[in-house]
């Protein structure tokens, strides 16, 4: 049989959810964001022209009034496919102590997504300090139970979790096992796709290796924002975007969906950093994005689309 | 009959940089050392900078005399690697037997994959598009029935060139080409070629072989056979690691006790990585290089080890030995070889090593966890001197 190389072969693509963890930064002005905005000017509605996902994390530090997710509803009216991937309150995931009241507050926001078709699903992020063990996964199932009617995510940070064990009760439970790439310090978990239902979650935290040590050192410190967000400062480059694609080509096919949160946020670099992975993911030639991010970063001229 | 695929990335770290930074593009780009400090040689030039006669390996200063307006760059080598092992990636989809010669070159064993992939140029033309696609980098393609032939091949149409050399016809493609094509002709040896009347392959061709054995025994003997369009068929695929080695480069030194630090760092760092593998090494070897690029190496096998005192007693002796000129030097490198996997039985040993070989173990953990600069090996026993590292210990 001769394979013709001149037409490609049709793969299976999933549905790719591209975005960055968060939209609302001072400091995407104007790299993303333009230095002059109108009275009505909307950084959500701006954000959701150019993509078709975010990861909301105010979430994680309080509870929001639903009026606020009825408001972002109405914001991304204009782009179809956009959805929200909700962060699950500290509360349950690090202080671990919550009633029923809280649980209330939580399943009434993300119902109204739901309702709207604008729920991709609900991050559940543990901390380094929650090793695998029993009561790990019972806790888990617990959360499972509250919150069975939403896909979940769930994010562990400890290189304990990478056992077979582990990932049959993930793979038992219907939960996503996401995916993280951060500086490898200590014991870790190192980027590695692995798959446990039909979604892929993969989260993007910048390899900034100085910065995120001297957070551990300083940790518990009064600290500036500027301090505190130093860790997530790094632009990838584009042989390590490469290799993070053809990392997650090697997977893609053994999912229906596959969401990339970059969060490596300061100055605007996961925007850049998004753009450039809806280019290699989606195999989009020229991707349409704002002049600003253009002008910030040279490299980008060569996918804009205008 | 084989066929043997070379594959040649166009001036690749050039085009690396133009992906970092798309303005340099049609502008002439020397990746290499610095033209203000003088030191270093082009790693890298784009085919603009060629035009004013510029080529790889040429020092930085003449490079600099020739293209002053060039774009300087000192070079991001992290991203070529990663390039290049993307590039791999891509190759080993469609190559059953893919070998990397160098960081931008790659031989491939096409075989017997005639009836899948149809005419082979067509098929060199896809592999082009998609690694120009899915990378943008540009790539020479020559095509042969062994490694020579290939490789002659791809240079001679770059850059973005594709070269078929129908087998048997190899003699009648080199022929009229210069003998310094030829793979392994450098400067010394094309002078004395042209000493003797030799200008073209074909030249070479035309005289008995003997001619050549009895001129430059072995080596003559290989020219020959490389003219005649044979050499290698078979490709080399490294699974295993041979060797561990590391050199620094300095600003000229004279100092004999800097070199002995810098040979103590340096063995440190071998024998650090030594044993993160695991294994035990019988030979050492040293590399050391005047600052008038004279560069000597010298090896010895010793019984295996993974102790740094050990090793490092052996290098240093070597060094002083070899270190015999009252020049300034510009660099020195350790380099191990002759591997073998670390011997369990420990009864064999004397209590006192029993004891170094786990506090060595305890000193990689550290490192593995801190760095490797957290801990130290100080030099106190041989000097006498109290090191100011906050982070030596004495062994």
């Amino acid at each position: 049989m001769l394979l013709n190389f001149n037409e490609k072969i049709v793969q299976f693509m999933p549905k790719f959810y591209i975005g960055t963890a968060g939209w609302s930064y001072k400091d995407w002005v104007p790299n993303f964001y333009p230095k002059k905005q109108s009275g009505g000017f909307d950084w959500l509605q701006f954000y959701s022209h150019y993509f078709n996902c975010v990861e909301v994390n105010s979430t994680y530090y309080a509870y929001l009034s639903p009026r606020v997710f009825e408001s972002w509803i109405r914001k991304v009216e204009d782009s179809d496919d956009f959805i929200f991937n909700v962060k699950l309150n500290q509360d349950f995931t690090h202080k671990r102590k919550y009633d029923e009241q809280n649980i209330k507050a939580i399943r009434y926001n993300l119902q109204i997504l739901k309702n709207e078709e604008r729920l991709g699903g609900l991050l559940i992020q543990f901390p380094y300090s929650f090793p695998y063990n029993n009561s790990a996964t019972q806790f888990i199932s617990e959360l499972k139970d509250i919150f069975q009617n939403y896909n979940l995510f769930v994010e562990v940070r400890h290189s304990s979790w990478r056992n077979k064990e582990a990932y049959e009760f993930f793979k038992k439970n219907n939960l996503t096992f996401c995916t993280i790439d951060q500086p490898q310090i200590g014991q870790a978990i190192p980027f590695e796709p692995i798959i446990t239902n039909d979604k892929a979650y993969i989260r993007f935290h910048g390899r900034n290796e100085e910065a995120w040590k001297n957070s551990i050192n300083n940790f518990g410190k009064k600290q500036s924002y500027e301090e505190q967000n130093q860790r997530y400062k790094y632009l990838y480059l584009p042989g390590e975007l490469i290799e993070i694609e053809q990392v997650i080509k090697s997977i893609q096919s053994k999912v229906k969906e596959v969401h990339v949160i970059m969060n490596n946020h300061p100055k605007g670099d996961a925007v850049a950093n998004a753009f450039e992975l809806i280019h290699l993911l989606e195999e989009r030639t020229k991707v349409e994005m704002p002049p600003t991010i253009v002008k910030a970063y040279k490299r980008l001229g060569e996918i804009a689309a205008n | 009959m084989r066929t043997i695929f070379h594959l040649d990335l166009d001036a690749f770290f050039v085009e690396v940089e133009r992906i970092l930074d798309p303005s340099l593009r049609g502008k002439p780009v020397i990746v290499g050392g610095d033209p203000k400090y003088g030191r270093g040689v082009v790693a890298a030039c784009s085919y603009e900078a060629r035009a004013f006669g510029l080529h790889s390996a040429m020092p930085i200063r003449t490079a600099y005399k020739l293209c002053p307006h060039g774009i300087y760059i000192h070079g991001s080598h992290g991203e070529y690697s990663r390039f290049s092992k993307a590039v791999k990636r891509i190759l080993e989809q469609y190559a059953p037997v893919v070998e990397q010669a160098s960081i931008d070159e790659f031989y491939m064993d096409f075989t017997g994959c005639r009836n899948i992939y149809g005419s082979l140029f067509a098929f060199a033309s896809f592999l082009q598009k998609e690694i120009r696609q899915k990378l943008s980098l540009p790539c020479s393609i020559g095509i042969g029935s062994n490694k020579t032939i290939a490789k002659i091949g791809s240079d001679c149409m770059k850059p973005c060139g594709i070269t078929y050399i129908i087998p048997e016809m190899g003699k009648e493609f080199l022929a009229p080409m210069p003998v310094e094509t030829i793979p392994g002709v450098g400067k010394v040896m094309l002078k004395d070629l042209n000493s003797k009347g030799i200008f073209k392959i074909g030249d070479i061709t035309k005289l008995p072989q003997d001619y050549f054995a009895t001129a430059y025994g072995k080596y003559g003997i290989d020219l020959y056979r490389k003219a005649c369009g044979k050499g290698s068929e078979y490709l080399t695929v490294q699974w295993e690691q041979k060797s561990i080695s590391h050199e620094r480069t300095f600003a000229d030194v004279t100092s004999k006790e800097f070199l002995k630090e810098k040979l103590f760092y340096l063995t440190g760092k071998v024998c650090h990585e030594l044993r993160e593998m695991d294994w035990q090494v019988a030979t050492v070897s040293i590399k050391l290089r005047y600052s008038d690029f004279k560069t000597l190496t010298r090896a010895k096998t010793i019984k295996p080890t993974d102790d740094d005192e050990e090793i490092f007693e052996v290098a240093w002796d070597m060094m002083t030995k070899a270190y015999t000129r009252r020049i300034a030097v510009r660099l020195i490198g350790v380099r191990l070889t002759n591997f073998s996997n670390c011997s369990e039985q420990e009864e064999l040993f004397e209590w006192t090593e029993i004891k170094r070989r786990r506090m060595l173990k305890v000193v990689n953990r550290i490192r593995y966890k801190y760095g490797y600069d957290s801990i130290l090996i100080g030099e106190l026993k041989r000097t006498g001197e109290i090191d100011k590292h906050p982070n030596y210990f004495q062994a």
